[in-house]
């Protein structure tokens, strides 16, 4: 059964067109990647599917059926505006928002105890959540969400202001929860995270679905003809089947001809007794594929 | 429920155990502290105790007068000194030493001629003592029972014919209850009000809107902010009782008046339970206000508007007194933001028919109800726009789903 289930879905406001006819399903088990430029309509997708907004027509199911408070208290949100009551201290912030989610009051405690040493904030949790660093009141956000256990966890830019320690265990603890069976919606522009995380994905620009499927169809289906050469020594310039050689990154982007083939190419470059450090056939990345994709749309709808 | 009162609790500890909330509640019993302290201190400076000087030909002024003055602190029996001549008791009022003398005229029992002397001001003190010896002294000869009694005047017993109310002129206490009723009432509006106001705005504030909506429901999440600030509001008021209880207990033993205060009990039960839903309409309107705009400063102004309905009766106060159930009177109290003030003046001048409270009762508990609805969708709604503001309108059109 899927978790999260969106037909059709689409909601104006005023002259804007925020989301336009997005259709797609989550599964248990998988972290999803909802991506899009800025003002693409994520936001107002992920407030339709939690029942923040009502869509103008389609309709979203969560956990089999419209949104419900019950249903409210199995999910983990961490919004994209950031927010916690910067006045009281970390522990009964958080300890609060826990018991918001229907949680008892001694398994909140030790849960977020817990939470609060893995973030390495527990030597804080006395402090007001004022005085935090901002990567430390973004790991104490990502306490609040996770904190009940939640089957779906939405989190908008889980990684902004975290340092590369704590992207990683953000990462670790995602992956973790992944294999727990949760169902994780990610909203991010940091491709290179997606890549790492997401199973699968869906791309909007302005409003409509532009990509969406697994990170390999994907990438399949934008992959080019290119191979990513390394070599102690200058290529030769009139390798067959090679269009043009590119400077790539401290290496060599060899453009091949339709008819060629790496192997082909990869078979000439040994057979001249070129000495490779590395062969690569050049699949695009989703930054890459991202900004093609999109620039690609703009002249359309703009 | 479980997470509405989980609401009222953190709304109720995350004032009660600040800082600023100990020092605002303490504050005000100190201050009035001080200002008593102020005033005796000022009583001890400026009363004049030095002596009054008589000359009595004719033996009028007994000693027995004298021993009979009763004084207080603000208010202490000056000593009495008798002179033989006119010229004595000048000498002595121009070298200070006394700060008036009387000449009773040689035939005072016939002519009651006499003359007071002074330089400068005669203060009220002595004037008052004056006028008390002389009085006392002319009766004292002659005998008369309960002569103190006769000299405190008549107390009146105004009753209605049907015997539904009366009231004795000595009871002064019923006037001014409304008085403090009212101010009571505004008092836990304001300082709840003003809590309320910030904890909505601080929620924008915060940006922790889109959390608690995808937690509570907001009419859960207003409902409990609202009766957790007006146990806030109630909490402060309980200490302040305390104190102004202490303080009269202690003021009762020097006071006299402050030992008679007798209220009727259905008197204030039904103020109270007129003030509660009362207060939770008047919070719930600064909620949707606080939802409304998006810093605290402007929420702050704003709010200072809703106390002009709310002591709209005072403004009125002569028409209740000539006209209880009149219809301005009437409107008044009808009207949600005015109704417990204007009520309860009216409970202390007439007998307001037990259908006009129930009804009034009906009303307020209806429009509170309407304005917390009103506050979690005026919430919902602000909480999509951040920064922005947004119109009454809105609140009523159906972009929101859920609340």
């Amino acid at each position: 059964m899927s978790i999260i289930q969106v037909n059709q879905i689409s909601k104006r406001f005023g002259s804007t067109q925020a989301v336009n006819d997005v259709s797609f399903e989550v599964q248990p088990g998988e972290i999803f990647g909802l991506l899009g430029p800025n003002g693409a309509g994520k936001t107002t997708a992920i407030r339709i599917i939690l029942d923040i907004f009502k869509a103008d027509s389609g309709s979203v199911s969560v956990f089999g059926g419209p949104m419900t408070s019950e249903k409210l208290n199995r999910i983990g949100y961490l919004p994209e505006e950031r927010g916690l009551y910067q006045d009281v201290p970390v522990d009964r912030c958080l300890n609060f928002l826990a018991l918001l989610k229907g949680m008892e009051k001694a398994k909140a405690e030790a849960r977020i105890t817990e939470f609060l040493k893995r973030f390495d904030l527990y030597e804080a949790h006395k402090k007001k959540v004022k005085e935090l660093s901002k990567g430390m009141q973004q790991k104490a956000q990502l306490i609040a969400t996770l904190v009940h256990d939640p089957d779906l966890v939405i989190i908008d830019e889980p990684f902004s202001a975290l340092d590369p320690v704590n992207t990683q265990m953000v990462k670790d603890l995602l992956i973790e929860e992944r294999n727990k069976g949760k169902c994780i919606v990610m909203c991010t522009h940091q491709m290179a995270q997606v890549e790492q995380l997401c199973d699968r994905l869906i791309l909007i620009d302005h409003g409509s679905v532009v990509l969406s499927g697994s990170l390999a169809d994907i990438r399949r289906q934008f992959a080019s003809r290119d191979v990513l050469v390394r070599s102690e020594t200058t290529l030769p310039q009139d390798l067959a089947g090679v269009q043009a050689i590119e400077a790539h990154n401290g290496r060599v982007k060899l453009v091949l001809s339709e008819e060629t083939t790496p192997q082909q190419v990869l078979a000439e470059l040994v057979q001249r007794g070129i000495m490779l450090e590395e062969f690569e056939i050049a699949v695009p990345s989703l930054d890459e594929i991202f900004i093609k994709v999109v620039s690609r749309e703009e002249p359309d709808n703009g | 429920m479980d997470k509405f009162w989980q609401i009222v609790k953190h709304e109720y500890t995350k004032h009660v155990f600040n800082k600023r909330f100990i020092w605002t509640v303490l504050g005000m019993p100190l201050a009035i502290i001080g200002m008593i302290g102020l005033v005796l201190l000022i009583g001890l400076f400026v009363v004049d105790r030095s002596p009054i000087g008589y000359v009595d030909p004719a033996g009028v002024i007994t000693p027995e007068a004298i021993n009979q003055l009763e004084g207080n602190f603000f208010e202490p029996v000056l000593p009495m000194l008798a002179f033989e001549t006119q010229e004595e008791a000048d000498a002595q009022l121009r070298k200070d030493e006394i700060q008036a003398y009387i000449v009773l005229a040689a035939d005072f029992e016939a002519s009651r001629d006499a003359r007071v002397y002074y330089t400068g001001n005669l203060g009220s003190e002595a004037n008052g003592q004056i006028y008390q010896v002389l009085q006392s002294s002319s009766f004292s000869d002659k005998n008369i029972p309960n002569l103190t009694r006769i000299n405190e005047g008549t107390n009146y017993l105004l009753q209605a014919a049907d015997g539904s109310r009366q009231m004795r002129n000595d009871e002064w206490a019923n006037f001014v209850l409304p008085f403090v009723m009212g101010i009571v009432f505004m008092i836990v509006v304001m300082t709840s009000g003003g809590y309320l106001l910030q904890a909505v705005v601080e929620e924008k504030e915060n940006r922790t809107m889109e959390i608690m909506v995808t937690s509570v429901s907001p009419m859960q999440l207003m409902a409990g902010k609202i009766v957790g600030n007006l146990a806030v509001g109630l909490t402060q008021l309980l200490i302040w009782v305390l104190f102004l209880w202490l303080g009269l207990t202690i003021a009762g033993k020097f006071f006299p008046f402050a030992a008679h205060l007798n209220l009727s009990s259905e008197y204030m039960l039904i103020s109270i339970a007129l003030m509660l839903p009362a207060f939770v309409f008047v919070a719930a309107m600064m909620a949707t206000l606080g939802a409304t705009v998006t810093e605290s400063r402007e929420a702050q102004q704003v709010s200072g508007l809703f106390t002009l309905p709310v002591m709209l009766p005072y403004y009125f106060f002569s028409t209740f007194l000539t006209n209880p159930n009149g219809p301005i009177a009437r409107f008044l109290s009808y009207f949600p933001m005015s109704a417990p003030l204007a009520t309860t003046i009216r409970m202390a001048f007439t007998v307001v028919p037990t259908w006009e409270i129930l009804m009034i009762f009906g009303i307020l508990i209806v429009f509170s109800i309407f304005t917390v609805w009103l506050a979690g969708r005026a919430f919902r709604l602000g909480m999509l726009s951040y920064g922005k503001k947004i119109s009454f309108r809105q609140i009523f059109k159906k972009e929101v789903s859920r609340v």
